[in-house]
């Protein structure tokens, strides 16, 4: 093996090489030795220090937060820096758990602790998750105006969720257009279940706020952001009285399968409506080319569950080839089991054995459930 | 015989270049993956950190989850697993158990604890998997399916249960497995931020030996007292988890462990789901789902959250753990070769040009590079090419190297999630980082070679995992 190493005119012998190597190995253990035991003592000394005032201090928040007549001031000046950081992770758990007005309370010594103060600071920040955890604070202390106080202006999907919900649990939306604006002016991308939590319970205030900006804006979304939107619209409810709601049907045609199944979906609820009941999309749709698309078709006719969508969804079950989709069908049918006809148990064969059985299963486990 | 000395000099000359060779190149990219590992985990933990202001379980956008854990003779430890699925923090879970065919009492004891009774009715949809002998529902538990199926293997047993849910996701466990009360809120992630191209993800395993488990919850977290399993916590911290996080920051995450998996349901059916020729069908399906995904030309992303943890027995002796890595081996061996298309095919986006080619170099071939060089050295040094200077500062440059990756896992740990709290164990795991390069290492190369020589001869068996149970707080 060659003795020496020659680059740029140089020759230098290959042990020499790997004894520099090996100098410099060694020096990163070092460091990385050093590094990581000395991290892993700051933490445990921390976790300690933590641990050790955690439990009193759990005590007194509580006492403090069923006392009429306790006050937050003079309890938060006399913490230390540890003690108000423990505070603050109480605060939070609580905070997300407690409902009235004990999360009055709670909000105010949030106040006492300066974390409006600190969440606008944070707002400025470069980092989004930091802003994120600025935004969570305001909405759990219900606190829009520290929010209008700033100039923050979301510039993500998630931010802007945020910004949403912290003003719909504040009750500072005029109207629930507002909130749903924010959410979908200028949107074109998905949202993070966050996001669409957060437009499902703006929406459910006005459903017909949702379908209007729907019908306006769905050519502008993203194909994955209107599954959302067709999600979200199934959720709402059904008061959906007069709306245009060509957008949603016509999205029924669409080529991919996936927003197909979505828009029947989205028309479980409203089954009820004359234009959508009168048009033929069924009879279409229930020879789409897609199962997942017919089995989203068989639950919204079992939804609507009057004898004719009952009807026509048993007669296309009898017809099925795909053994999923024919088994989705049987599942929502079963929920209808008193309205049908005895004849059913012999059409739809061995799925809906399996339906029937398995749902008094389901019945049983829940009534158990409630029972203990 | 002058000749023949002069080919065997340059013959060990060329493969001493060829080693040196090899082994910058792997350590380059493990370096690489460390660093990567890094930036990725710093992300993630802020991203943990941010907790959003909305109650999950009111929230109707979770996808459901069927959690599917396949079961052989798993008598021991079924119930305790079984008990700690049902208390999973989850909106919608289905908790689907596969009976392998057990020749112990394990379905007796499924029956027995969760008052199970079986369905009458015949399954309306053909299941591509071994006969399936019936399906039994709780009167408890309503999340609860166990299915009752002659002996295939895990991958018949799996397809069993994804044929058989109906969620639209599924979570792969194994049924020796603990799984963290809300690991599955944080291992679906991936699947709400990008519901549309998100198809896999996977959590970090860590070792439950010595760990006490009390109503199926980890409720202190312990390092072993011994050497073997003391060394796989190192060896699972920096392969498993400071490698995989390296992986994903490149979207080149190829192996989700099969103890702890979630996929998109629709996706691995439509491949099949999982092959039955194969005995590592975790490595296999991901291989698998990037091909797929990349031959149909469909965006998609298969992710690793270092977050959610599910917790597993290890083998505590040399017997066990050998035959264990033998079928590992095998297993990666046979799935590199099924999919060797993928090798340095530029269609397959980098898991096809970088990151399978060198996981193949590193962790394939390295192993069986690294026990030829235990036989030639010694030759070499009989014979008189050895410079015995050049040996000993190389093996120690290639030690000090091994041990500062095991430590960067380690130190990767403590900056994150630090489930190792106290500094003694945090002490301890960097001396088993030490300790692995004498003996460990090179016993896993012997493992190594005969694991390929198993996959030469067709071996196909799995070999039985003799589970001693969790230890509880009364242990």
């Amino acid at each position: 093996m060659a003795s020496s190493i020659s680059a740029f005119g140089y020759t230098v012998p290959l042990v020499v090489v790997l004894v520099l190597l090996a100098l410099v190995v060694g020096l990163a253990l070092v460091v990385m030795f050093w590094l990581t035991t000395i991290w892993s003592i700051y933490r445990s000394v921390q976790d300690t220090r933590r641990d050790q005032v955690r439990d009193d201090l759990q005590d007194e928040l509580l006492e403090r937060m069923f006392d009429p007549d306790a006050e937050w001031r003079p309890w938060v000046s006399s913490l230390s820096s540890v003690e108000r950081d423990v505070v603050e992770s109480l605060l939070d758990e609580y905070i997300r758990e407690l409902d009235g007005q004990d999360v009055d309370q709670l909000q105010e010594l949030g106040r006492e602790l300066g974390i409006p103060e600190h969440s606008k600071r944070q707002l400025g920040k470069r980092e989004e998750y930091t802003r994120l955890a600025a935004l969570t604070w305001l909405t759990l202390l219900a606190d829009p105006e520290s929010l209008h106080a700033t100039d923050f202006e979301p510039r993500t999907p998630r931010e802007r969720a945020a910004v949403a919900r912290l003003r719909w649990e504040s009750d500072d939306l005029d109207t629930a257009v507002e909130g749903i604006s924010i959410l979908l002016d200028d949107a074109t991308t998905q949202f993070t279940v966050f996001g669409q939590d957060t437009l499902y319970r703006i929406a459910t205030e006005d459903p017909q706020a949702l379908f209007q900006m729907a019908a306006t804006h769905y050519d502008a979304w993203s194909q994955s952001l209107l599954v959302q939107v067709l999600t979200v619209c199934e959720h709402v409810g059904t008061n959906v009285t007069e709306e245009d709601i060509s957008w949603l049907t016509a999205m029924l045609e669409h080529d991919d399968e996936v927003v197909r199944e979505s828009a029947a979906g989205a028309l479980k609820n409203i089954g009820w409506r004359d234009d959508l009941r009168a048009g033929r999309y069924t009879d279409r749709l229930l020879t789409d080319p897609s199962p997942r698309v017919r089995s989203a078709v068989y639950e919204m006719l079992a939804r609507w569950g009057d004898d004719q969508a009952l009807s026509k969804l048993t007669a296309a079950l009898e017809f099925e080839e795909n053994d999923r989709a024919r088994l989705t069908g049987t599942n929502a049918l079963v929920e209808h089991e008193d309205e049908l006809l005895d004849r059913t148990h012999r059409t739809l064969g061995g799925a809906w054995a399996w339906s029937q059985e398995h749902v008094a299963y389901d019945r049983a486990a829940r009534n158990e459930t409630m029972n203990t | 015989m002058n000749t023949l000395t002069h080919l065997f000099t340059q013959t060990f000359f060329a493969f001493g270049l060829f080693v040196v060779s090899y082994y910058i190149l792997v350590n380059i990219y493990y370096l690489f993956i460390h660093v990567l590992a890094l930036l990725e985990l710093r992300d993630d933990v802020r991203e943990s950190r941010w907790d959003p202001p909305f109650r999950q379980f009111a929230s109707p956008f979770y996808p459901g989850i069927g959690v599917v854990v396949p079961a052989y003779n798993e008598a021991a430890t079924i119930v305790e697993s079984v008990q700690s699925m049902l208390s999973l923090n989850y909106p919608e879970v289905e908790i689907v158990v596969v009976n392998d065919g057990s020749t112990d009492d394990t379905l007796e004891r499924l029956v027995e604890n969760f008052d199970l009774e079986r369905i009458d009715a015949d399954i309306p949809i053909d299941v591509p998997a071994e006969q399936i002998h019936g399906v039994y529902r709780s009167t408890r538990y309503e999340e609860l399916l166990v299915v009752d199926k002659e002996n295939g293997g895990k991958s018949d047993a799996l397809n069993a249960g994804i044929w058989l849910t109906e969620m639209e996701l599924f979570c792969a466990v194994d049924s020796d497995t603990i799984i963290d009360r809300n690991a599955l809120l944080q291992l679906v992630r991936p699947f709400l931020e990008h519901p549309k191209t998100a198809v896999a993800s996977g959590g970090v395993i860590r070792i439950a030996n010595e760990c006490t488990i009390e109503g199926g919850n980890v409720k202190s977290v312990a390092l072993p007292k011994t050497g073997l399993p003391g060394l796989q916590v190192m060896e699972y911290l920096r392969a498993f988890y400071s490698g995989r996080l390296g992986l994903n920051r490149i979207n080149g995450l190829i192996l989700i462990s099969g103890a702890f998996g979630l996929f998109r349901t629709d996706v691995v059916q439509e491949i099949g789901g999982y092959r039955h020729d194969t005995i590592t069908e975790d490595f296999d399906i991901v291989v698998r789902l990037h091909r797929y995904l990349t031959d149909v030309g469909r965006e998609y992303s298969v992710d690793f959250v270092p977050e959610p943890v599910a917790w597993t027995e290890v083998p505590s002796t040399r017997r066990m753990l050998g035959r264990q890595r033998r079928r590992w081996y095998r297993g990666m061996v046979e799935t590199v070769v099924t999919n060797r298309r993928m090798l340095f095919n530029r269609k397959y986006g980098r898991v096809g040009s970088i990151v399978f080619p060198l996981f193949v170099a590193a962790e394939t071939l390295g192993p069986l590079i690294e026990g030829l060089g235990y036989i030639i050295l010694p030759l070499a040094w009989y014979f008189g090419l050895l410079s015995v200077e050049f040996f000993f500062i190389f093996f120690v440059l290639t030690t000090g190297f091994g041990v500062f990756l095991s430590w960067f896992g380690v130190f990767s740990e403590v900056w994150s999630f630090n489930r190792y709290d106290s500094p003694w164990q945090i002490l301890r795991l960097l001396w088993y980082g030490v300790l692995e390069n004498f003996g460990y290492r090179q016993w896993k190369t012997v493992v190594a070679w005969q694991g390929l020589v198993e996959y030469l001869k067709g071996v196909e068996t799995w070999g039985a995992m003799e589970r001693t149970g969790f230890k509880t707080e009364e242990d």
